[in-house]
């Protein structure tokens, strides 16, 4: 094992912690609008899940598909896709996310693009992981203004997969399916229990075996920053030279 | 979106969709039904209608006389293609030779069959980008998301960009990407 490293940015942190939960050999898929997933599942590929197929869109080298982003969305509706990442403006104790609009629908405060197939691929993936960089009382709410897509399960309805874990700076939460509530796993290098639960809007249940989550090590990071870097630069060019460090080596 | 607009391209009445329950779409969609899988006993699963365009306009790379068409990148084109009543091509180029699937490995290919019309549009994609042709106006969206907060600079910008434009030309003069011609100087 290499020396954990103190210095990094809260998104390297977040594609470290989420390169460790890619298992080799599975099928990943990233939606729009991700850096930081995609930053984590290429740094997976590069150290421990070279044989993981990513499907990363607004990527040419990781789409192994022959048409548009409907692709991703039927094999994960054929129950064909493992692990998938979704986000939200709002996200809520009952693991449901709102990427639609900020107060009421029909006289919004602030309107988002929508489901973008969320809806969907929360029940079908095997593992949803959220993400999120900020974390506060704003996005992490007792109940979100639009359920757009859903955490709990109603009855009688066919679900592959579902929520697992929210990555955010400060912390990981797993998810507990009998209680159907997010329950605070780990706690991130820089924060404590005390502050988690201050920034989260909801009453944040501790796991009794919650735990430090271990920093980057040498080897993630460095390889972050030199093997992944360039390839992340041609799907989101600004996030990586402004969110990943340059290795001076 | 995806499940309706292949629904459209298939020309089946309805389609189910995985997912959803639970979620406030249900509420604001009254054309979003749930129903029990008539193969599966208990299931509840949503069903969903197709979309039919009348119209659906692609800006292509390059085009052929008889309509085949090549899109850049890789795009759900021609599910969106087939989903409408009738397709209209606008494109950069239009090739002599006929088009081939192969001219377009890294992008996406639409057949004559499934097209109806081809306009000659250089530049027609504006200001939104065209594969390596042209990249995104920026100056021009935003000055657009400007003009999309308020009512009356959006009438105005609906005038300037829109209404009163006779013919592409003009457009692009306007947003800045072609000069007056020699006659229209003369005017000035």
């Amino acid at each position: 094992m290499s020396d954990p490293v103190t210095v990094f940015t809260p998104e390297e942190l977040m594609a470290v912690i989420i390169s460790r939960e890619v298992r080799d050999f599975e099928t990943v898929g990233v939606g729009a609008a991700s850096p930081i997933p995609a930053a984590g599942c290429i740094l997976a590929e590069q150290l421990h899940a070279s044989h993981a197929t990513l499907i990363i869109l607004g990527s040419q080298e990781y789409y192994p598909f022959p048409a548009g982003s409907s692709e991703l969305h039927f094999l994960a509706q054929r129950g064909d896709l493992d692990l998938f990442f979704l986000s939200g403006l709002q996200m809520d104790r009952r693991g449901n996310i709102n990427l639609h609009v900020l107060g009421d629908y029909s006289s919004p405060k602030m309107r988002l693009p929508g489901a973008y197939g969320s809806a969907m691929l929360y029940y079908m993936a095997h593992r949803v992981i959220l993400f999120r960089s900020e974390h506060s009382r704003r996005t992490f709410v007792e109940k979100v203004d639009f359920v757009t897509a859903a955490g709990v399960t109603p009855e009688n309805v066919y679900r592959e997969g579902g929520p697992t874990l929210v990555i955010t700076p400060k912390a990981i939460l797993t998810w507990d399916k009998g209680a159907g509530e997010w329950v605070l796993e780990a706690v991130n290098p820089g924060s404590t229990v005390e502050d988690v639960q201050a920034n989260t809007g909801f009453n944040l249940r501790v796991s009794p075996g919650v735990r430090m989550t271990p920093p980057p090590t040498e080897r993630e990071l460095s390889t972050l920053r030199t093997n992944v870097r360039p390839k992340l630069e041609r799907i989101y060019p600004e996030f990586a030279w402004t969110k990943i460090r340059l290795d001076k080596k | 979106m995806y499940s309706m607009v292949q629904a459209g391209s298939m020309g089946v009445p309805f389609v189910a969709v995985r997912g959803l329950l639970g979620t406030d779409i249900l509420k604001n969609r009254p054309d979003f039904k749930v129903i029990a899988n008539p193969f599966h006993g208990e299931e509840k699963v949503v069903v969903v209608p197709p979309i039919r365009p009348d119209v659906a306009v692609f800006h292509a790379l390059k085009a052929d006389r008889w309509g085949n068409a090549i899109t850049p990148g890789l795009r759900d084109d021609l599910m969106m293609a087939r989903a409408a009543s009738r397709v209209v091509i606008t494109a950069e180029e239009i090739t002599e030779k006929e088009l081939r699937r192969g001219d377009g490995v890294e992008d996406t290919f639409l057949p004559a069959i499934d097209v109806d019309a081809v306009v000659h549009l250089p530049r027609g994609a504006h200001p939104c980008a065209c594969g390596a042709l042209y990249k995104l106006d920026e100056a021009h969206l935003r000055k657009y998301m400007d003009a999309a907060q308020d009512e009356e600079k959006f009438k105005n910008y609906l005038h300037e960009y829109v209404l009163s434009v006779r013919d592409h030309q003009e457009y692009l003069q306007r947003v800045g990407l072609m000069k007056p011609s020699p006659e229209e100087k003369e005017n000035v």
